[in-house]
């Protein structure tokens, strides 16, 4: 149990809303949705299996503020470091594509995102979009209620940072962009939100780095989606999640898919954190496409839980749910999906895999099929087991030590969906599995 | 000098089995080409997987020498790094992994190749062996046909360089063109100077190869029990293993 009474944790988090409020100069209708949030904080159910009190992690706030940033150069050096250990400094000297680190409330844009702007590409904070465009009203928080959740309610009342991308009709963004979260100023939780607003025939790829290694000092991290797909656009979200092991993430994901879309959604759990618990919802209309590609390296006792729904609404709209998990040391992995057929000629298939390296790592999964019409085509298949001795024994046969072999089985493993993922990142990528196998032997 | 290798009274028993090798003798002297043949369950792949050191198959009794040493508890990369290779019968699919990669690993990895020759290395032998640059973009051993695992074998063994080469049942399963080309393969790698062994049910994979040089072997029931030149190989085709072992008295 918390130390903090109900009252203390709602004078806290009263003294956040009215902090970020005077600092975010935000327009009344966000300040009046924290407060919603508040309340719901407090009335909301909670069902966490690892985070039994949410009044734990509400810490006071702490006057602690960094100097905005304006370009690369002046990131503090760990950051740079660390941007530089990502391969970041790389691509981006390498590719003049979009790269935008957000370090708490500023974001750090480079040219090419600055020249793309004239064009109708938007990427800024969010606490700058709720102030300049009227119309976000409507999308934020509207694929969210935060009365669902605890967890939901807390970040309507406490969201700060994260970005909102605008991408004009038919526009067409040939690179991917990066976006890097570096949060540093911790005193409040991580709760960045965060939009992409796809308009009719559009396309665009946004690569989202989660990583706050040493920098934080919070433990508990909300990041909140929501994503809208026009007609006819294509959208891509790959999300590389590598957390510290003290950070308990919970990334909380929403998406309408309109008429001919396509939502490719990836999220690759490296270092998943102490916890990782995310059940993204994405709803599909007529001759939609969504696919949800999750990569999990479940390490030391850490649990994850990697769910997604699907809700093919429209005729023809299909989903496809698609996990591979490495599970090592003594780590708990839990996959879900569900999918529901609610129209005709609608097509799903969940498939969870899993590559189990240690005897004491769990393995479950859970796929949903559900279907409200007769035509549909749902299909599940999964598959869990350990390296097959004689695929080993091949590598071995050729020369490759136990580890390097293995290392080379689960790199193939998870490598069908990296697909998504610009090569610099998939190197980056390796390099990480390849650790994490030798860690785990 | 030492033989290359030298199985001295092998008994092998697989795991959660019986004994399959039960006294076996072989002596492969550098640059030897000796066949193994057979009939099925008689040993010969137990024979095989157990010099390359497959953890399914124990020595119970007996040496296995390479070199003069003994490897009986050697694990199966050690055995490689040390120069002995072995082309498998039924290769294993590892998805993902694409041949290019995997070679190139190889060859940094266990032959200490520099990373920048690698590439190079693995195209200019793999062009002697049939496989395209596209072909190299696949998985291992993914949707091959049985021509293209056999050839795959080769390019191995061609890349590794080793000193003894295992070959079983190069023959199965392969087109008329792989077949002869592994055949020439087999040759060109004799006159090298590698040990070769190979085991068969035909005399076909023999095509390419100077016959003088072919020690033929007979396995049955874990243990050698004829000796002959390549015309035993021809016998035995006509003939069948029945016919030859009631003929030889090796039935008793």
């Amino acid at each position: 149990m918390s130390d903090l009474t109900v009252q203390d944790a709602k004078s806290i988090i009263e003294e956040q809303i009215e902090t970020l409020k005077k600092r975010n100069k935000e327009p009344e209708w966000v300040t009046e949705l924290r407060y919603k949030g508040l309340k719901a904080f407090f009335e909301a159910p909670h069902n966490d299996p690892v985070i039994k009190d949410p009044l734990d992690y509400i810490a006071k706030a702490e006057e602690e503020m960094y100097p905005e940033v304006k370009s690369l150069d002046e990131l503090p050096p760990e950051m740079l470091a660390l941007l530089d250990r990502l391969g970041i400094a790389e691509v981006e000297k390498k590719y003049i594509a979009g790269l935008a680190v957000q370090s708490d409330t500023s974001i750090v844009l480079n040219d090419f995102l600055k020249e793309w702007r004239k064009k109708g590409l938007i990427m800024e904070s969010m606490e700058d979009a709720v102030r300049n465009h009227p119309y976000m009203k409507d999308l934020f928080m509207r694929q969210f209620n935060p009365y669902e959740s605890k967890m939901a309610a807390y970040h309507t009342a406490v969201w700060n940072g994260g970005v909102f991308l605008h991408v004009d009709p038919g526009l067409k963004v040939p690179m991917p962009l990066h976006l890097f979260f570096l949060i540093q100023n911790s005193a409040m939780a991580q709760a960045p939100h965060i939009i992409i607003d796809a308009r009719e025939g559009s396309e665009v790829h946004l690569i989202e780095g989660c990583t706050s290694p040493v920098l934080v000092r919070h433990s508990l991290h909300l990041d909140m989606s929501e994503v809208y797909v026009g007609k006819n656009a294509n959208v891509k979200l790959s999300v590389l999640q590598n957390w510290p092991e003290y950070v308990h993430t919970r990334p909380m994901t929403r998406a309408i898919i309109e008429e001919n879309g396509e939502f490719i959604n990836t999220t690759v759990g490296l270092g998943t954190g102490r916890s990782n618990i995310a059940n993204p919802k994405y709803i599909v209309k007529e001759g939609g496409y969504v696919e949800l590609n999750g990569i999990i390296l479940g390490q030391k006792d850490y649990y994850v839980d990697l769910g997604g729904e699907m809700d093919l609404e429209g005729q023809g709209a299909r989903g496809m749910n698609a996990s591979k998990s490495v599970i090592m040391d003594k780590s708990t992995v839990i996959t879900r999906g569900l999918i529901r057929a609610k129209a005709p000629k609608t097509k799903g298939h969940i498939s969870c895999d899993a590559l189990i390296l240690n005897p004491e790592a769990k393995m479950e999964t859970y796929p949903g099929l559900a279907s409200e019409v007769d035509d549909a085509e749902l299909s599940h298949e999964a598959a869990i087991g350990k390296i097959r001795e004689e695929e080993l024994f091949y590598l071995m046969a050729h020369g490759l030590k136990e580890e390097e072999a293995t290392q080379l089985i689960v790199k193939g493993f998870v490598n069908p969906l990296l697909k998504d993922i610009p090569l610099e990142f998939v190197i980056e990528i390796r390099k990480i599995i390849e650790m994490a196998v030798s860690g785990g032997m | 000098m030492n033989p290359l290798l030298n199985a001295n009274n092998l008994h092998v028993k697989v795991k959660n089995g019986g004994e399959i090798l039960r006294g076996l003798n072989l002596v492969l002297n550098p640059g030897e080409f000796h066949v193994i043949m057979g009939p099925n369950g008689s040993g010969k792949t137990t024979l095989g997987l157990t010099i390359m050191g497959h953890p399914n198959y124990e020595i119970t009794e007996g040496k296995l020498l390479f070199e003069g040493e003994e490897i009986n508890e050697l694990p199966p990369d050690e055995r490689a790094r040390r120069g002995i290779f072995m082309a498998f019968q039924s290769p294993e699919e590892i998805e993902g992994v694409k041949i290019l990669d995997y070679l190139r690993l190889l060859l940094e990895k266990v032959k200490g190749v520099d990373r920048l020759k690698s590439h190079d290395m693995v195209m200019e032998k793999a062009k002697e062996v049939w496989f395209t640059e596209k072909e190299l973009a696949r998985d291992i051993n993914v949707g091959f046909s049985g021509g293209e695992r056999k050839r795959f074998e080769i390019l191995q063994a061609l890349l590794l360089d080793p000193k003894l080469v295992i070959l079983d049942e190069p023959d199965s399963g392969v087109d008329v063109d792989s077949l002869s080309l592994i055949s020439l393969k087999l040759h060109e790698m004799q006159k090298e100077g590698k040990t070769i062994l190979l085991i068969t049910h035909y005399g076909r994979i023999l095509q390419h190869v100077d016959p003088s040089r072919v020690q033929v072997h007979i396995i049955k029931e874990g243990k050698i029990v004829m000796h002959g030149r390549e015309k035993l190989v021809k016998e035995i085709e006509e003939k069948g293993f029945k016919k030859v072992f009631e003929e030889c008295g090796c039935n008793e």
